[in-house]
C-alpha cells in the first residue's frame, strides 16, 4: 500500500478514470486535432513544473513564476517585434528569466529572506511593471514566429518534443547527478548536507535561477502558439503548477518528489477543464474538482507522515 | 512627413480659432476652454477619442486641453485636474480611472463654478452634471446576438466565452443576449458559457474544448476583449475557419487579422471617435447653458438628435466592425 510509487499508481489511476470516462461518454474528446491542441497547450505549464519541482524540493517555493513567464513572453515579443530572429528572442526570454529567478535567489539564499515572502513581493513588482508598462495590450508579433515559422503540425510536434526532452533530462539529472542528489540533500536538511560537503546556498540560487530560465522557455512555448501576446498570459500559472506539484507527491516541506508524479498531477488537474466541457458540466465545477483533488493529495500526505511518525 | 503635416495641423488649430475669437470678441462671446482628461493619455483607445474632440472643438471653436497620466494613474489624474481648476477653465471632461478618487478632485472643480461631465467611465453621480454613456447593456446584448443570428441563419448551437462568471457587466450582457434569443430566435441554442479569466490564451483552449465537445457549434461570442482574438485562434487552428463564426466585443485593432481572413466575422464597439466628438459637444453645451438636467434628447451636430435618460447622454447603438470597414479604424 504505501510502496515507493503509492502517490504516482494513485493519480495515474484517477487519470485513467476520468480517460476510461471521456472515452465511454464523450470520444469526441479524444479528436486528433483538438487532443493535440489541448497537450500542446499544456507543454508551457509542463516545463515551468520542473523548475517549481526543483524550488519545492529544495523546501523553498516561488509563487513568481506566472510574472517571470509574463514578462519573459513581453521581452521576447517586443524583441521579436523588433525584427530580430526567432533564437535572439529565446535567448531574451531564458535571459530574462534567469535574471529575474538570480534575483529572488540571491534574496532567499544570501539574505535568508523567506522565499514566499521574497517571490510574492516580485510576483507583484513584476505584474505592476508589466501593467504600467504595457496597458493590457496584445502585443502582435511578426509573421514567422507562430509555431517557430513551421507548419502547425510541424510547430506542435517542436513544442512537445522540447518539454519532453526537458522532462527526461531532469529527471535523469535529478537520480544521477550530484546536483539533482544535492537539491534532494538541501531540501531534506539543509544543516546536514551543509555538513556533508554541499554549499545550500549555492543549491538555492541555482534552483530559482533554474526555475526563472524555465519560466522563460515555457513563455516562449506558449508564445509560439498564437500570433499575439498578452501582457499577463502568466496569471495563475503558479497556482496550476504547484497544484501539481503537490498533487504528484512533491513533499511542500522538501526533499522528496519527483518529475513523473508531477507530470501525472498536471495532466490530471489540466484535464479536469475539457472533460467538464466534454461531459456538458457547468465550468462552477473545474475549480471545485481541482480544489478537492489537491486537498486529497495534502491529507493523504499528513496522514503517510503521521504514521511514519507513530510507527 | 506625415508627422510634421500632423504636428502643424494641430499648431494651427489654436491659431485659426483665436482669429475667430478676435473676429468675435467684439459681440462679448468668450471662447470656451475644455479640458478633456482621458484615463491615460498613451492609450491608443483616447487618443482615437481625442481626436474626435478635436474634430467638436474645431467646429464650436473652443479651445480644447488634452491631459492625462502617461499610464493609467489614479492620483496623476487628480492632480491634473487640481491644475485645470487653478488654469480656471470652462468645462472639465473626465473618464475615471477610480471613481471614488477622481469624485473628490471633481467635486471641488464644481464648486469653483466649473462645469463637469464624464464619459466611458463614470465618476460618482453628484460629481458631474451629465455622462456621456458610450454604450448600454441593452445595446451591447443585442447587437451581439442579432449579429450571432444574422451570421448563421438564425439558426444552431452557438457557445459564450465570458471574463469570469461572476464579473457584474458580463453577466449582465450574457442576460440581455439570452432574453434576446428567447424573444427573437427561438431555433438558436446557447449550449455552454465558458469564463477564460480574461485571458486569450485560455479563451483559446476554452475554444478548442467548445469545439470538440460542440462538433454542430455555429459560432462562438466573446463578451469580453481578449476572448476575441483567442476564439478567433482556435477555430483557425481546427480549420474550421467560416464553418464557425467568431462574434465578439473588442478593440478592431486586436482582431483585424482574423477578420481580414474571415476567421472572425464581426467586432462589436462603439465608435470611439464618436465618443470623443460627442463629449465635447456635450461639454459645450453644458457651458453655454443648452443643455439642462432633465433633457431628454441633445443634438450632437454631425451625429444627428441622441436620447438622453437621465442624466445620461447616450451615443447609441454600437458599432458592428467587419471585413468591409475595418481597415478604417486603428484603434
Amino acid at each position: 500500500m504505501n510502496g515507493r510509487y503509492s502517490r504516482e499508481i494513485t493519480v495515474a489511476a484517477a487519470l485513467g478514470l476520468l480517460l476510461v470516462a471521456l472515452a465511454v461518454f464523450a470520444p469526441n474528446f479524444f479528436e486528433l486535432q483538438p487532443l493535440l491542441s489541448r497537450f500542446t497547450s499544456q507543454m508551457p505549464a509542463l516545463v515551468a513544473a520542473i523548475g517549481i519541482t526543483l524550488v519545492i524540493i529544495t523546501r523553498q517555493i516561488d509563487i513568481s513564476l506566472g510574472a517571470q513567464f509574463s514578462m519573459c513572453a513581453v521581452v521576447a515579443g517586443l524583441v521579436a517585434a523588433a525584427g530580430m530572429p526567432l533564437g535572439v528572442a529565446i535567448l531574451a526570454a531564458v535571459g530574462t528569466g534567469i535574471a529575474m529567478g538570480a534575483f529572488n535567489g540571491i534574496l532567499v539564499a544570501w539574505l535568508g529572506l523567506p522565499s514566499i515572502v521574497v517571490t510574492l513581493a516580485t510576483m507583484v513588482t513584476w505584474n505592476e511593471m508589466l501593467r504600467l508598462w504595457q496597458q493590457g495590450r496584445l502585443l502582435p508579433l511578426p509573421d514567422g514566429i507562430q509555431w517557430f515559422g513551421l507548419s502547425q503540425a510541424g510547430g506542435q510536434g517542436l513544442v512537445i518534443g522540447i518539454a519532453v526532452v526537458l522532462l527526461l533530462a531532469a529527471a535523469w539529472a535529478m537520480r544521477h547527478l550530484a546536483a539533482g542528489r544535492h537539491v534532494y540533500a538541501t531540501g531534506t536538511d539543509a544543516e546536514a548536507a551543509r555538513l556533508a560537503g554541499i554549499d545550500p546556498k549555492r543549491v538555492t540560487l541555482g534552483v530559482f535561477v533554474l526555475m526563472g530560465g524555465l519560466a522563460g522557455l515555457a513563455a516562449v512555448l506558449n508564445l509560439v502558439q498564437s500570433p499575439q501576446v498578452q501582457p499577463n498570459s502568466g496569471d495563475g500559472l503558479e497556482l496550476k503548477v504547484i497544484a501539481a506539484a503537490v498533487v504528484g507527491g512533491v513533499a511542500i516541506n522538501g526533499g522528496r518528489g519527483n518529475l513523473w508524479g508531477v507530470l501525472l498531477g498536471l495532466l490530471l488537474l489540466t484535464n479536469v477543464n475539457p472533460a467538464l466541457t466534454h461531459f456538458k458540466m457547468e465550468p462552477y465545477w473545474e475549480r471545485a474538482i481541482q480544489g478537492l483533488v489537491i486537498l486529497l493529495a495534502v491529507v493523504a500526505d499528513g496522514m503517510k507522515r503521521s504514521k511514519k511518525s507513530t510507527a | 512627413m506625415k508627422r510634421i503635416l500632423c504636428t502643424l495641423a494641430l499648431c494651427t488649430v489654436p491659431f485659426l480659432s483665436a482669429c475667430k475669437k478676435s473676429g468675435e470678441s467684439a459681440g462679448g462671446e468668450e471662447k470656451l476652454t475644455i479640458a478633456l482628461l482621458p484615463k491615460s493619455k498613451g492609450n491608443q483607445y483616447f487618443v482615437t477619442c481625442e481626436k474626435g474632440a478635436r474634430v467638436a472643438a474645431a467646429e464650436l471653436g473652443a479651445e480644447l486641453l488634452f491631459d492625462g497620466p502617461t499610464n493609467s494613474d489614479p492620483a496623476k489624474q487628480n492632480e491634473i485636474v487640481e491644475n485645470w481648476i487653478s488654469l480656471g477653465v470652462d468645462v472639465i471632461a473626465a473618464a475615471a480611472e477610480n471613481k471614488d478618487g477622481l469624485s473628490t478632485a471633481l467635486r471641488k472643480a464644481r464648486a469653483e463654478g466649473i462645469e463637469v461631465i464624464t464619459y466611458d467611465a463614470d465618476a460618482q453621480t453628484d460629481a458631474r452634471s451629465f455622462f456621456v454613456n458610450q454604450a448600454t447593456a441593452k445595446g451591447i446584448g443585442d447587437a451581439l446576438m442579432d449579429n450571432a443570428a444574422s451570421l448563421t441563419g438564425a439558426e444552431g448551437e452557438f457557445a459564450i466565452l465570458t471574463a469570469n462568471l461572476t464579473a457584474a457587466n458580463q453577466n449582465e450582457w450574457i442576460e440581455v443576449i439570452k432574453a434576446r434569443q428567447a424573444e427573437k430566435y427561438p431555433n438558436m441554442k446557447l449550449v455552454d458559457i465558458k469564463p477564460c479569466d480574461d485571458q486569450k490564451d485560455k479563451a483559446q483552449q476554452e475554444t478548442t474544448n467548445l469545439l470538440s465537445a460542440y462538433p454542430n457549434l455555429k459560432a462562438v461570442v466573446a463578451v469580453c476583449s481578449p476572448a476575441v482574438p483567442g476564439a478567433a485562434e482556435a477555430v483557425k487552428q481546427a480549420g474550421k475557419t467560416g464553418a464557425v463564426k467568431v462574434i465578439g466585443l473588442g478593440l478592431p485593432s486586436e482582431n483585424k487579422a482574423y477578420v481580414k481572413e474571415g476567421v472572425t466575422q464581426a467586432v462589436i464597439l462603439w465608435k470611439v471617435e464618436d465618443l470623443g466628438y460627442l463629449t465635447i459637444k456635450a461639454a459645450a453645451a453644458l457651458a453655454k447653458g443648452e443643455l439642462k438636467a432633465g433633457a431628454a434628447e441633445f443634438d450632437a451636430g454631425k451625429l444627428g438628435k441622441l436620447a438622453v435618460e437621465g442624466d445620461n447622454i447616450l451615443l447609441g447603438t454600437p458599432f458592428t466592425f467587419n471585413k468591409e470597414n475595418i481597415d478604417q479604424f486603428d484603434f
